[in-house]
């Protein structure tokens, strides 16, 4: 997810029954009318627009990372568990959709077995049943590494002989395929969350037939894709697969201009009880002007946007406007924005300078350059509600309105090593002139001054440094050059999928420390030896680790692992401070009155592309 | 002083009818000459006090953002709604404010210091690198010119805002930026960038009349008597070179502002806590926020255009006053 330029990430568990409330304010039954006695029509076309596809993969599902991607793949591609297409914590929860139930596991936890439901076909032009090495194939991809597969640390090391080789897929050791109903995973190590790691779209099967001709990302298997799903690209039908210089790229799919799906005929409602496919198929153009986006929406030549969030002009509109109101959806994706300290860089390598800019941030400001309550709850921690929950109570730094408390962060400030006069300002030398990373686009611009202005209150003087998204992740993702850069407003989080952990090892473990690619900005848990290797400097006063916390919680299950890594979040606020959690997103999604059944999926974060009807008459 | 006998030595002519009849044409010195018929020219006169009072409202900024109470960066909760949107002009905002709740007046105060700022900078370091580089072509000629004017070719045929664009991204990514610290992203990186693209204009323009002066007979003169090089090029042909030099580095000036707008609208260089038009407009436009918060756009626009028209006005003033003869 972290890489992912817009579309943010994924889902998570058990949503408070309290912010599902508020997510369903907007929904369902508000434009029941159009729908007469409570029947769903079908047909039509989601009509939509995006400012950019945005994808880090190529829109191959074994390496695409973006929650946009996932949302696009709930239509195309079908795996062993998925999930409903709702929003709240039901929504996260995994469901058997290519298998007939949800496995069976050994007593030791290492072995899980699945069987397929019979008579699922790919999509044309391959029309033949999917079988078990169908879905052992895309295993064996993700291991090749020339595909870049982002999330393969999922896989890799936990089952059974997948590790990354150069080459071509080949077999692996820890998948059986006793027959073409049944597969089996040999576990390494018991993995209680590995059936929501089944639910990722590099799992979804892959006819060897035409993947064995894509050996990289670039202009490849994202343009062919094969459906599994109740829909498939335009044109798919039109593919010639008799050889590998006879497929051309699918018509329906550029990643400049346009994505369009239909309808798969193979696919048969019987066997998926996941997925409603009320509309007859996509549309989605990129139009890089958002404005442009949500006034054809308002005019109704769009059924409704996409990840774009809505200028704060048109979030007044709809928030005010009671006519229109009941076309805004606001739901919690569960996503955490933070501000990352680096935990190697003066003056941050010192905790209670970390907890002066908690305390000193004003987050109600952030809230509103962001346009207002609507686009996200003010965070108190660091876990967003629906992974481990800690209660709205718990909030270590909470101030009167958010609006920061300047005598606690003084309080805090004088007992740290850089405020030697005990001015409650932070007045050492390298309290001046900090690299401050932003991106270099709205929302993000327009909380810069506020946090500016906010550090300097304790005497922080920091250079802003404004970078493209992608530049700006890559730039903290890299240890060293990530070493420059003392603080940074720029990344978000979210969960990959239902689970704490999701929150927690990328994050905040030395095992997630590597020198490019890295999602520890903070460096937690960075020994001297480590930052050696990396070449970087370490601090005196040396980096708390958050690791024997983290592990201790990964062989729990249930609710003993949802205390586990409550506990971590709370260690990480009060004993590490890597951050500043500013808020858990929203994701705000504007219709048209066309759209006649409302749906979204926690998992994605996003509109339930698989579950929305609509009233137009519009062909794909 | 030398660049009076200089200059008398080339141009000076009287021209037919500007003596007042009657009156026997006294020895008037080039600038008594230029500031007679500067003064004429009301628009350039116009144009020359909008620059003094730009100057002034810049030095005096500090000021004034005391008087009205606001600082250029401070925010105000109530300048901004719960959508986060801006309030318009009024008594406490007599420019509005803007997405953060930042003054506009206070702002667009700053931003003329940050665009004169960048705007003489950069100018001043072009002119200094385009005036030295074209005499040098111009006076040693030969394989020198050649170099020199095949770097002004190279140069000029860069494509100007995607390099600059690439320069910002690569500086902007250390600490240090570029060059040993000696070009830092902000503010010293747009002067640097301009500068660079600046320069080759004035030595293209030094390098021309150079080549056709130093073939005068008082270059000759000064060679005979035994004048070295430097010299010559410096004391007697660089003062000659006053006029031109003068009125291009005014007209370049509000090309500069622009560039310096232009830059910080595509959100390069200057940070957004630097008040700074460009960088105003492109928040104005960001989300298409003028079409609610017109005062976003309309007060930093308005500045900005007073601004390069005053300069294209005094520019035009200076060259129709300083060389009579290219009077359109």
């Amino acid at each position: 997810m972290r890489r992912s330029p817009k579309g943010s990430a994924l889902f998570v568990f058990g949503v408070a029954a309290l912010l599902i409330a508020t997510a369903c304010s907007s929904n369902n039954g508000s434009s029941s009318s159009s729908s007469p006695s409570g029947a769903v029509k079908k047909g039509g076309t989601y009509r939509s627009a995006t400012s950019s596809f945005g994808f880090v993969g190529d829109f191959d599902p074994v390496g695409e990372y973006t929650a946009v991607g996932f949302s696009y793949y709930q239509m195309l591609l079908r795996t062993l568990l998925n999930y409903t297409g709702q929003a709240g914590a039901a929504g996260l929860v995994p469901h058997p959709d290519l298998a007939t139930d949800m496995g069976t596991v050994s007593p030791d936890g290492l072995t899980y077995t699945y069987h397929l439901k019979s008579g699922i076909k790919f999509g044309p032009p391959i029309n033949r049943e999917i079988t078990s090495s169908d879905i052992k194939y895309a295993f064996e991809r993700i291991d090749s590494s020339s595909l870049v597969a982002q999330y393969a640390f999922y896989y890799d090391g936990v089952i059974q002989g997948m590790q990354q080789h150069s080459g071509p897929p080949k077999n692996i050791s820890g998948i059986d395929t006793p027959d073409p109903q049944t597969i089996v995973f040999h576990l390494t190590t018991p993995t209680s969350d590995f059936p929501a790691r089944l639910t990722l779209a590099a799992t979804a099967p892959v006819p060897q037939e035409v993947a064995k001709c894509f050996t990289k990302p670039s202009g490849g298997y994202g343009n062919d894709i094969v459906s599994s799903g109740p829909y498939m690209i335009q044109g798919a039908d039109q593919m010639d697969p008799s050889s590998c210089s006879t497929i051309k790229p699918m018509s329906g799919y550029d990643p400049t201009s346009h994505l369009i799906l239909v309808r798969n005929p193979n696919w048969d409602q019987s066997t998926d009880n996941l997925r409603k496919a009320y509309v007859n198929g996509l549309n989605m153009s990129i139009d890089s002007n958002v404005d442009d986006i949500f006034n054809k929406i308002s005019s109704g030549s769009l059924d409704g946007s996409f990840y774009e969030i809505p200028p704060p002009t048109v979030l007044q509109k709809y928030s005010t406007d009671s006519s229109l109101k009941p076309y805004l959806h606001v739901d919690p994706q569960n996503t955490t924005y933070y501000i990352s300290m680096n935990l190697l860089v003066p003056p941050f390598d010192d905790i209670h300078v970390r907890k002066a800019v908690n305390w000193i941030i004003d987050k109600s400001a952030i809230q509103k350059a962001w346009g207002g309550p609507s686009t996200g709850t003010i965070a108190g921690h660091i876990m967003p509600p629906s992974m481990a929950d800690l209660g709205a109570d718990y909030n270590p730094y909470g101030t009167p309105g958010n609006q920061g408390d300047l005598a606690k962060a003084e309080a805090e400030m004088k007992q740290s090593k850089y405020d030697p006069g005990k001015t409650g300002k932070c007045t050492a030398s390298v309290c001046s002139g900090i690299i401050l990373l932003n991106r270099n686009e709205p929302p993000w611009t327009d909380a810069e001054a506020g946090i500016v202005a906010d550090l300097a209150k304790i005497g922080i003087n920091v250079k802003a440094r404004e970078m493209e998204s992608g530049a700006a992740y890559q730039t903290i993702d890299t240890v060293k050059s990530g070493a420059q850069v003392g603080i940074s407003m720029n990344p978000r989080w979210g969960a990959d999928y239902g689970d704490p952990n999701t929150f927690a090892q990328p994050l905040f473990s030395s095992d997630s420390l590597i020198p490019v690619g890295t999602s520890n900005y903070s460096m937690v848990g960075m020994t001297s030896s480590m930052a050696k290797k990396f070449g970087v400097s370490y601090p005196a006063g040396g980096v708390p680790s958050a690791d024997s916390q983290i592990n201790a919680c990964l062989p729990k299950t249930g609710q003993d692992r949802t205390t586990c890594f409550q506990g971590v979040d709370k260690y990480l606020m009060e004993d590490v401070v890597p951050w500043v959690p500013m808020f858990w997103a929203n994701q705000v999604t504007i219709t048209s009155p066309t759209v006649t059944n409302w749906a979204f999926d926690q998992f994605t974060g996003f509109i339930a592309l698989q579950n929305i009807a609509v009233s137009n008459t519009a062909t794909p | 002083m030398r660049q009076d006998q200089s200059i008398r030595s080339d141009r000076v002519e009287v021209e037919p009818g500007e003596a007042p009849a009657g009156q026997s044409s006294i020895g008037k010195t080039p600038w008594q000459l230029f500031w007679r018929r500067f003064k004429k020219d009301k628009v350039a006169l116009v144009g020359g006090v909008v620059i003094i009072a730009l100057i002034v409202i810049a030095i005096l900024a500090p000021l004034i953002a005391k008087m009205v109470g606001h600082g250029p960066n401070e925010l105000f909760d109530s300048a901004t709604n719960e959508f986060g949107l801006p309030v318009g002009p009024s008594a406490k905002f007599w420019f509005g404010a803007d997405r953060s709740g930042r003054d506009v007046f206070v702002r667009t105060i700053y931003g003329a210091r940050t665009s004169l700022a960048v705007a003489f900078l950069a100018t001043g370091i072009a002119t200094l690198i385009g005036v030295t580089l074209g005499l040098i072509a111009g006076y040693l000629a030969g394989s020198v010119d050649m170099v020199i004017s095949r770097i002004i070719d190279v140069v000029l045929s860069l494509p100007l805002l995607l390099f600059a664009l690439g320069i910002s991204a690569a500086c902007s990514v250390s600490k240090n930026g570029c060059l040993h610290g000696l070009v830092q992203p902000g503010l010293r990186l747009v002067v640097f960038i301009i500068a660079l693209f600046t320069w080759p204009y004035l030595a293209r323009i030094v390098r021309g009349q150079v080549l056709s002066l130093r073939e005068r007979e008082f270059i000759e003169a000064s060679h005979s008597m035994g004048a070295g090089e430097w010299r010559i090029m410096f004391a007697d042909i660089l003062p000659n070179l006053a006029a031109p030099i003068i009125v291009y580095t005014t007209l370049i000036i509000p090309s500069n502002i622009l560039f310096e707008a232009a830059l910080s609208f595509l959100g390069v260089g200057i940070p957004q806590t630097t008040p700074s038009w460009g960088r105003m407009l492109s928040d104005a436009s960001n989300s298409q926020m003028f079409t609610y918060a017109w005062w976003m756009m309309l007060f930093p626009g308005l500045f900005l255009l007073i601004t390069t028209l005053a300069f294209n006005l005094v520019g035009d003033g200076l060259r129709d006053a300083l060389d009579p003869r290219s009077r359109r």
